[in-house]
């Protein structure tokens, strides 16, 4: 695993000028309310869409349940809640098959080299959702946890993070429907409230 | 029968070697020799009036902070800081590390606590493996977490953690790791190109939403 934690010389400037970028008034003109450009090819366009529709209606999870998490993962499969109803009910249980991962339960150590053994088998395009507080950054075992990873997003990629200890099924949802308006590729339609990403910055570990 | 009556035949057993007894808190308990507490157990399993044909549960204790009373402070255990770096200290752990049995009579319905202390230097206790076969995963897990040898043991070696961990980490002086192995226990989160530019843009990278 390569982790760069230093940034090049002279990134920060770079990064200031790339946040100052604003949208040529020319290309905002053919921009719909969505922000999509309708300069593009338009066969291209159509058969992005078709891909991203086909994969957003059916996500494959793998079976894959790490702690008390995995319980209100499988409540979310069951009857009352039914996840099958978004199309992502169809656990697999060989990574092979599938392309979400839902990592729901706190990632130790000793389980850690496993669930990035298992994400690296799973096909391309995958996602992942980081579903409890110890998923997203150790939870209750931040503070002594000497086999806790701080967050599973130091191993692997992470989509959307669902928050909770553990979180409710209907959380759950949200979370695989945020992962669907990802994939369907609006990404500027969900924007973050900017209290949340001020909040956030206060947040010591999350710098 | 009576714990204090338990404790008297394990006087009449034991000698000078069964230290103390002490039904003042919760659960009686009495305190032996560490290097005689094997024969002890034994003792009180083949006994007839005694008979305790189970040990429900073997713990380890770090002592550390107490005296040979069990009188003093706890002393504060190192975690990781907000920023997710490992706590130092400059303390360092002389306090006895403990062994508590817990047992039980099916036949008797009644119920005993051993105690055991050892010096943290050696930290060595007699192996009750071979009286109650329970014992060792139990006795693995003590030596697992605390690093308390339990001599003729057969199958010694960790039972929780990785093979190749290092430290025992209930202990006191336990420094949390800031990372094992191959895997980071803190850091960055993980992306492909944590640094965009106009020249290399983020993309599809998801740790860039």
């Amino acid at each position: 695993m390569s982790k760069n934690t230093t940034p090049p010389e002279g990134y920060e400037v770079q990064r200031e000028q790339m946040l100052d970028f604003k949208v040529p008034e020319q290309l905002l003109k053919v921009l719909d309310e969505d922000g999509r450009s309708d300069a593009k090819n338009f066969i291209l366009t159509t058969v992005d869409e078709v891909f991203n529709w086909a994969r957003l209606s059916s996500i494959w999870p793998v079976t894959f349940g790490l702690a008390c998490c995995a319980i209100e993962m499988m409540a979310t499969s069951a009857t009352r809640y039914d996840i099958d109803r978004f199309g992502a009910g169809a656990f697999r249980a060989t990574p092979r098959q599938a392309d979400l991962m839902i990592v729901s339960g706190t990632v130790t150590a000793k389980m850690a080299t496993r669930l990035k053994l298992i994400y690296d088998q799973m096909p391309e395009p995958k996602w992942v959702i980081a579903m409890g507080s110890c998923a997203i950054g150790g939870g209750p075992y931040f503070k002594y946890g000497y086999h806790v990873v701080k967050g599973v997003d130091f191993l692997v990629p992470v989509d959307v993070y669902v928050p909770g200890c553990p979180p409710r099924p209907e959380v759950l949802l949200e979370g695989l429907m945020r992962l669907q308006d990802k994939i369907r590729g609006r990404k500027g339609k969900f924007v973050t409230p900017k209290w949340i990403t001020d909040y956030a910055k206060k947040i010591p570990y999350r710098k | 029968m009576d714990q204090k009556e338990i404790y008297e035949l394990l006087v009449e057993k034991l000698g000078a070697a069964a230290l103390g007894f002490n039904d003042e808190g919760v659960e009686a308990y009495a305190d032996v020799e560490p290097g005689r507490v094997a024969e002890a157990c034994l003792f009180m399993r083949d006994d007839e009036r005694l008979q305790f044909n189970q040990l429900m549960c073997l713990s380890g204790v770090d002592w550390d902070g107490f005296d040979e009373n069990g009188k003093g402070k706890s002393v504060k255990i190192l975690g990781y800081t907000d920023e997710g770096q490992p706590e130092t200290s400059d303390h360092i752990s002389e306090g006895d590390f403990g062994v508590v049995y817990s047992l039980y009579s099916h036949s008797q319905k009644h119920k005993f606590t051993l105690r055991v202390r050892t010096p943290r230097t050696t930290a060595a206790v007699p192996t009750v493996s071979g009286i109650w076969s329970t014992a060792a995963w139990h006795e693995r897990e003590a030596w697992d977490l605390l690093g308390i040898n339990f001599e003729g043991h057969e199958d010694l070696r960790r039972i929780l953690l990785e093979e190749h961990w290092e430290g025992h980490p209930l202990r006191k002086d336990y420094q949390m790791p800031a990372q094992w192995d191959t895997v980071p226990l803190n850091g960055q989160a993980y992306s492909e190109n944590p640094f965009p530019t106009p020249d290399k843009p983020a993309g599809d990278d998801p740790a860039e939403g």
